[in-house]
């Protein structure tokens, strides 16, 4: 689906001092029918700079947000067994950070940070598990139960999701293929989930962020998978019903289809 | 050529899941099993979300469980009335069993739960089944008589009361074990994705004393109550019914029912169990030993809340 379509025409030069970025989607929608198997999105755009400074582009897609259930194994009584699931807010379905060079070259760590830049970088936290209390006679501290194994949760999280495919980062995904014209290209699996995902373009020099876009990206069903979907969700009894009636008349039909006699 | 799953939301290869669910419909035509406890381990393998797998399966089960009780019946080898008092207690089990199932999901012990559910369950009717077909087996072949059938019907099944008489099974018993007995499997049907034939077709033999004529209709007939039930009640509470899913598999599913029926008249009916015990072993075991290995990782992502 994902073609290389020829890149959006340039909008003229803006002559202003200020360094600016733009970019277009080839396609905004993905259409999820029966034979999707993960798409491409394809991403073009430019840098306005008269100046020329060196420059940096980030892309970062990221899906919606779906809360996270982790557990721990742990051995008890020789049996491998689930702690209780600590459950993690802020966690995008889906996450991949594009860029030219490796983020960590491109920016300081407070300032990938702020931008949410990279999967290390994610605001996701565990609410539950956190409480406000006094400690060494501060009041109002925030600390979590989980203690110091927090930051293990934390990156079980990330590598678990980068494991199914989910999230990712492409530390050269992003490539100028002329001046001031880049090309970022970026996959996305069968697992991604359904729904609108935001695209954030960002513009670096010296190690700031100078001009961001933002764009967004709709993953839909089609068809029969979306009439199915919203048969499911939204009359869950009906489809059930329907679904065993229909197992069960397939069951009746062939075993009459090969009754001999 | 690969499919989308709308519900699973994974796209999956359709001709091996057709394959797959012919494979398990010829076992369960060829054994009088609904399978369920060899096709949900395999699709939780593929990838599948566990609780659309097991949601889905009730209905492939319910399937090719329909398209063989029917050529049962023409045989007159179902006792509809005892399956009939089966379901009843399947009915009460099943609705227990989602909500034990989804409470487990919540505190995060499912996988604990039915991994412990496979190894103990598959692996003691497997390793029996297996003890008991062997030596029939050995003796056929040294040409040794049969032991003696120990038939003395254990006494507390004729004391209690509420008797009702079952004429196909020719027996005058409570409807206490039997209820009892149908609910237990509902749970189990609930939890681990299963029909339950595998426990209830020795339990109607060596508890309830039914003929062994009937007992493969029988449990088939209560399994089909029982799936419908589950079924609706997943995806009614769970919307976890892949229904693309289910129609690969019952594809195959019902057609490889009917094959597998007609292939196990050409067996000898130990060689057959067998052959049962040993797959069913073989599942427990696989299913249940990773809980004593050290795992390469020690975190587990939950699928979904609450659903």
């Amino acid at each position: 689906m994902a073609a290389a379509h020829p890149p959006p025409a340039l909008v003229p030069l803006q002559m202003g001092a200020a360094p600016a970025i733009s970019a277009a989607l080839t396609d905004a929608t993905v259409r999820v029918s029966s034979d999707f198997r993960g798409d491409k999105i394809v991403l073009y755009g430019a840098v306005f700079d008269p100046q020329a400074r060196p420059s940096d582009v980030v892309v970062i897609v990221r899906g919606p947000d779906q809360p996270v259930r982790i557990a721990r194994k742990s051995k008890i009584a020789g049996l491998w067994i689930n702690s209780r699931p600590v459950v993690f807010q802020g966690a995008p379905g889906f996450y991949i950070a594009a860029s030219t060079r490796p983020l960590d070259d491109i920016a300081r760590f407070a300032t990938l940070r702020k931008l949410e830049a990279g999967v290390d970088h994610l605001a996701i936290h565990a609410p539950d598990e956190q409480r406000v209390e006094t400690r060494y006679g501060i009041r109002d501290m925030v600390v979590s139960r989980l203690g110091a194994d927090y930051f293990d949760w934390r990156s079980a999280v990330i590598r678990l999701k980068e494991r199914a495919g989910l999230y990712d980062t492409s530390d050269h995904g992003v490539r100028f293929v002329d001046k001031g014209l880049f090309r970022a290209e970026i996959a996305l699996p069968a697992e991604a989930p359904i729904g609108r995902y935001d695209v954030r373009i960002l513009l670096f020099q010296n190690g700031q962020p100078v001009s961001e876009k933002d764009r967004s990206l709709t993953v839909e069903q089609v068809g029969l998978e979306r009439a199915l979907y919203l048969w499911a969700h939204q009359r869950p009894w009906s489809y059930g019903l329907a679904a065993m009636a229909f197992a069960l008349a397939a069951g009746w039909g062939a075993s009459s289809a090969f009754r001999r006699d | 050529m690969d499919i989308y799953l709308p519900i699973a939301e994974v796209s999956v290869n359709a001709p091996l899941l057709v394959a797959l669910g012919a494979l398990v419909g010829f076992i369960s035509g060829l054994f009088g099993i609904g399978g369920g406890f060899l096709m949900t381990p395999v699709l939780v393998f593929l990838g599948i979300p566990p609780a659309v797998a097991v949601a889905s399966m009730s209905n492939h089960v319910a399937a090719s469980s329909m398209s063989s009780v029917i050529s049962y019946s023409r045989r007159r080898s179902v006792d509809f009335r005892m399956g009939g008092v089966l379901a009843g207690g399947g009915v009460v089990g099943a609705v227990v069993g989602v909500e034990i199932f989804r409470w487990l999901r919540l505190i995060g012990q499912a996988d604990l739960v039915v991994a412990l559910a496979y190894l103990i369950f598959l692996g003691i009717i497997g390793g029996l089944m297996l003890w008991e077909s062997l030596g029939a087996i050995l003796r056929r072949r040294r040409n040794a008589p049969a032991p003696p059938r120990k038939d003395r019907r254990p006494p507390w099944l004729y004391g209690l009361p509420l008797k009702l008489r079952f004429p196909r099974s020719r027996l005058y018993i409570s409807v206490i074990p039997p209820i009892l007995l149908g609910a237990f499997v509902g749970v189990l049907s609930a939890i681990m994705g299963v029909g339950g034939g595998f426990i209830l077709v020795p339990a109607m033999v060596y508890i309830l004393r039914m003929p062994a004529s009937v007992v493969v209709g029988t449990s088939l007939f209560q399994i089909i109550i029982t799936t419908a039930l589950t079924g609706v009640l997943q995806a009614g509470r769970n919307q976890t019914v892949d229904i693309v899913l289910a129609v690969l598999l019952l594809v195959g599913g019902v057609l490889g029912a009917q094959f597998g029926a007609r292939a196990s008249t050409r067996f000898r009916a130990e060689e057959l169990r067998a052959l049962l015990a040993f797959i069913v072993l073989m599942v427990g075991l696989r299913m249940g030993l990773g809980l004593f290995f050290t795992p390469h990782e020690p975190f587990v992502l939950m699928s979904g809340i609450g659903g």
